[in-house]
């Protein structure tokens, strides 16, 4: 009898457990299938909008919300040692109380690791959990979306609110919304943040190894080959001990961002819009003409032992080759042009500093030049991250209003040097110079970027101390080496236009599958033994535009010649 | 159950109550296992539709329009694209290799560990060997990074400072299909083995006595009687393994890959993320994803088919 009420009870033990996983998967389907048939008639009413503008802008009273509405915002995830809790800090607290108070709106934030963050809000929006305002680098990803009418057009939003939304359109302006609007249709799946800054990138080199090797920093690629190869006939000198970590130039499994002066250096500095746009799907450059001999040199370095062995083997995100920086094996590498300053205390350079001695630094050079000469930089327009809100949002007003909040000039600032004494101090000048940080206090991503989604790069409220502030905001580095950085980052700048020819059918989906065609081409090419280059190299690309890049290009060239008839330059 | 079930089958209506009245506990218990097949096993084949409509993830999978070509449009394209060619050959070609390799390394290691006389001894190998089972790939990709690196590897240094070239473990595709396959058999073969020791356990110890008695030496017994006793669970495993052989896991080859060697190491699974999941192209995928499980049912059919043919008993 016992045996048999403890049975009983087990079993019901067991059902009522399964009973209650049933009921949660079957409450989660339906209220996934609720929010997303309110995401498709919210969408619907968006598009006819004047009701439901009438109805919803009733609800604001002074940009207030009447009943507290909840939104859900997205930011990477860095993972940075000794960081803190991306969904809730200080800054977080700064946002949720002033969102709360200006918008009666309740914000709580939903974190994508920033190294897979394509793949991630992939599987966000593919489940239907991605948050109501995401952000994203890729474009296509959104573009892909919305042909599926998975995101809400935002072009109503941003007509039919413009007066609620004053910082908004005055910080991104007609530029960075209507950037990617669709010529035809007039739709905007995605708004595009603003670069302060338009800086990309930087070749470093290890200033206390010019000294000690009594050499000047390198002008030309003759002469960086020439030091490169003095590191590696030095490393004794230079490392001692550890003689056989020496890495003269370092690149990762990442080539085309990872040598990216290399690889302009070789394009033609006169390349015609036209030219540069068919080409460039690919913001790593595969297809342009000159990055083949770019590689070749690359390939020639490797061969000769100038460049890590096992760089391929590292993947997205891993610390090992920065941990090569900090440690000072690393004879000079290129990367974002502040990436050595980054990060307070844990920075390259304020790390090998401790590790290694108070001479070693890495400083920015200028030694790729092209064909004039000159030292071009192809840089993207003044856009950033882009913006989009999925269908399964119910509350694009009170996202929209927190786009708003978030591009307040007041708001930027705040968040991106905090309180004085404890993030920065003030300079004799005015300028705001940036401190390390401790505790709660610790910015996650430099200057908070991760929070000012509309906005990268130094913007405080005042211009003018922006620009003296600039060398001043990377805490704990001598001001001067952000300063040549900065200038030499800005040097012989190439701006990108803004080619808006409408949605390509062929770049759908087509974005993670064809970097990685790219990072294989440009891998097994840089690895190659000299005689098979060729080889190597025109079959990577090869299998690049078989699976599509080829695709692409045509489309570009096409939709090209529709939109903007023979004409090789844009104004 | 279905011993238990004879002696009530001659009374057919009323027999069904009484059964019950008398089992019932243990359906109920049955009942667990059985909803989770069907949830998370069943349920989701509805969704394999997806393969022949045109994917979108905001209309019911009800309401989607069919593909082109009857519906088949994704097939062709899979069929078409080389890249997909590639990951069958890989992914058919890494798995062959496993069941050369690494099916019989367990075996062997059964029948090994079955001689030794120190029972201490045994414990602990059979120990160790079992614990690379509980590694996660992406452990045993950084361990074996820190081993096999070419220039920062701990047994390349060991090769350099001996004078000889850095062997590329990792990054040459051949070198890497044998790592592969050898960091397989690494984690697996003390797990695997388990069934093999139960099996051998099972072997009447009067056998070997009368071996002995015959005069036959300890390979001798090990040929004619472990062996054969062990002979069913082989089988059986090997009609398994068989049948996975389109079938493959995700988190080996894609925690083991990387750029330089993706010519081999792309595998159906790791295409089906790249395109399908990060290339949102689930369609063509869903696509790639049944093509692999009707091969796979196919390869398990047969080989237990052959199996039967054998003489021994399959698994069905």
């Amino acid at each position: 009898m016992k045996k048999k009420v403890l049975s009983i009870l087990l079993a019901g033990a067991m059902v009522m457990s399964m009973a209650a996983c049933g009921g949660d998967s079957g409450d989660s389907q339906s209220s996934a299938a609720a929010s997303g048939s309110t995401g498709s008639s919210s969408s619907a009413a968006a598009g006819s909008s004047a009701a439901d503008a009438g109805n919803a802008t009733g609800e604001l009273v002074d940009g207030k919300f009447a009943e507290t509405r909840t939104i859900t915002v997205e930011v990477y995830n860095r993972e940075n040692d000794g960081g803190s809790d991306p969904t809730n800090n200080m800054y977080t607290e700064y946002i949720k109380q002033g969102m709360l108070e200006d918008h009666n709106v309740q914000v709580e934030f939903v974190s994508v690791p920033r190294w897979t963050e394509v793949e991630q809000i992939n599987n966000l929006l593919a489940a239907g959990d991605a948050p109501d305002i995401c952000v994203t680098y890729d474009y296509p990803t959104i573009q892909t979306y919305a042909n599926m009418g998975g995101v809400l057009d935002l072009a109503p939003y941003l007509e039919d609110y413009k007066a609620e939304l004053p910082n908004l359109w005055d910080w991104l302006g007609e530029t960075n919304l209507y950037w990617d609007r669709d010529p035809e249709t007039g739709t905007v799946w995605g708004i595009e943040a603003k670069l302060a800054v338009s800086n990309r990138i930087n070749t470093f080199v290890r200033q206390d190894w010019l000294d000690a090797l009594n050499m000047k920093a390198p002008t030309t690629k003759q002469e960086f080959e020439e030091m490169l190869i003095a590191f590696r006939d030095n490393a004794d000198k230079l490392l001692g001990a550890d003689a056989d970590k020496m890495i003269p130039y370092s690149v990762s499994f990442d080539v085309g961002w990872r040598a990216a002066t290399l690889i302009e250096s070789f394009i033609d500095p006169a390349i015609s819009d036209r030219e540069f746009y068919v080409n460039g799907f690919d913001d790593r450059k595969l297809t342009q003409e000159g990055t083949k001999e770019a590689i070749r040199l690359l390939n020639k370095w490797y061969n000769d032992g100038l460049l890590w062995d096992d760089f391929a083997l590292y993947g997205s995100g891993d610390s090992t080759e920065d941990d090569m920086m900090k440690a000072g094996y690393v004879g000079a590498f290129t990367h974002n042009w502040d990436y050595p300053f980054r990060n307070g205390e844990d920075s390259i350079n304020a790390s090998l500093q401790r590790i290694v001695g108070e001479d070693a630094a890495y400083v920015a050079i200028d030694c790729f030049e092209d064909k004039n000469g000159d030292y071009t930089k192809f840089v993207p327009g003044p856009i950033d991250r882009k913006i989009f809100f999925p269908s399964t949002n119910d509350e694009p007003l009170a996202c929209m209003l927190y786009l708003d909040w978030i591009s307040d000039p007041e708001h930027i600032e705040y968040l991106q040097i905090g309180d004085e004494g404890v993030t920065h101090n003030v300079l004799e000048d005015g300028a705001v110079e940036t401190v390390a940080a401790t505790g709660d206090a610790i910015q996650n991503s430099g200057m908070n970027i991760d929070y000012t989604i509309t906005c990268n790069g130094l913007k405080l409220a005042d211009a003018e101390k922006t620009a003296i502030s600039r060398a001043h905001n990377y805490a704990g580095i001598d001001a001067a080496i952000v300063q040549a950085a900065d200038v030499i980052a800005n040097t012989d700048m190439r701006v990108g236009k803004n080619v808006n020819v409408g949605a390509l059918s062929s770049e759908e989906g087509m974005g993670p599958v064809l970097s990685e065609k790219r990072d294989i081409a440009y891998d097994n090419a840089v690895i190659a033994p000299v005689a098979d280059f060729d080889k190597v190299w025109d079959q990577g690309v090869q299998d690049y535009l078989n699976a599509g890049g080829q695709a692409i290009m045509d489309e570009r060239e096409e939709k090209w010649v529709a939109t903007y008839g023979d004409v090789d330059m844009l104004p | 159950m279905n011993s238990k079930k004879q002696p009530i089958a001659p009374r057919r209506k009323t027999s069904f109550k009484v059964y019950m009245k008398r089992y019932w506990q243990l359906y109920a218990l049955l009942s667990l296992p059985l909803l989770y097949l069907l949830i998370f096993k069943y349920v989701p084949m509805i969704y394999i539709q997806i393969a022949f409509k045109k994917y979108s993830i905001v209309e019911s999978v009800w309401k989607l329009p069919l593909a082109k070509n009857y519906g088949f449009e994704y097939f062709i394209k899979a069929f078409k694209s080389k890249d997909f060619i590639l990951a069958l050959r890989n992914t058919v070609g890494l798995n062959l290799l496993d069941l050369v390799i690494g099916f019989p390394a367990p075996i062997i290691f059964a029948l090994i560990l079955n001689e030794l006389c120190f029972k201490r001894f045994k414990k602990v190998v059979q120990t160790i060997a079992y614990m690379p089972h509980f590694l996660s790939w992406v452990i045993i990709y950084g361990l074996a990074l820190q081993l096999f690196a070419p220039s920062t590897g701990f047994i390349n240094m060991i090769l350099n400072n001996l004078g000889m070239e850095s062997v590329p473990f990792l990054n040459e595709s051949r070198h890497w299909v044998a790592t592969y396959a050898g960091l397989g058999v690494w984690q697996n073969f003390g797990w695997g083995s388990i069934v093999y020791l139960a099996a051998i356990a099972g072997i009447s110890p009067e056998l070997y006595e009368a071996a002995s008695v015959d005069g036959a030496g300890r390979f001798k017994k090990m040929w004619h009687i472990t062996l054969p006793g062990i002979k069913p669970t082989i089988v059986v495993l090997l009609v398994m393994n068989l049948g996975n052989i389109l079938g493959s896991n995700f988190d080996r080859p894609f925690a083991l890959q990387n750029n330089l060697v993706m010519d081999v190491a792309n595998v159906i699974s790791t295409y089906v993320y790249k395109v399908g999941i990060k290339g949102l192209q689930f369609s063509l995928t869903t696509a790639v994803g049944l093509f692999q499980s009707v091969v796979g049912v196919f390869f398990l059919l047969m080989a237990n088919w052959i199996s039967r043919k054998l003489g021994e008993r399959g698994i069905w």
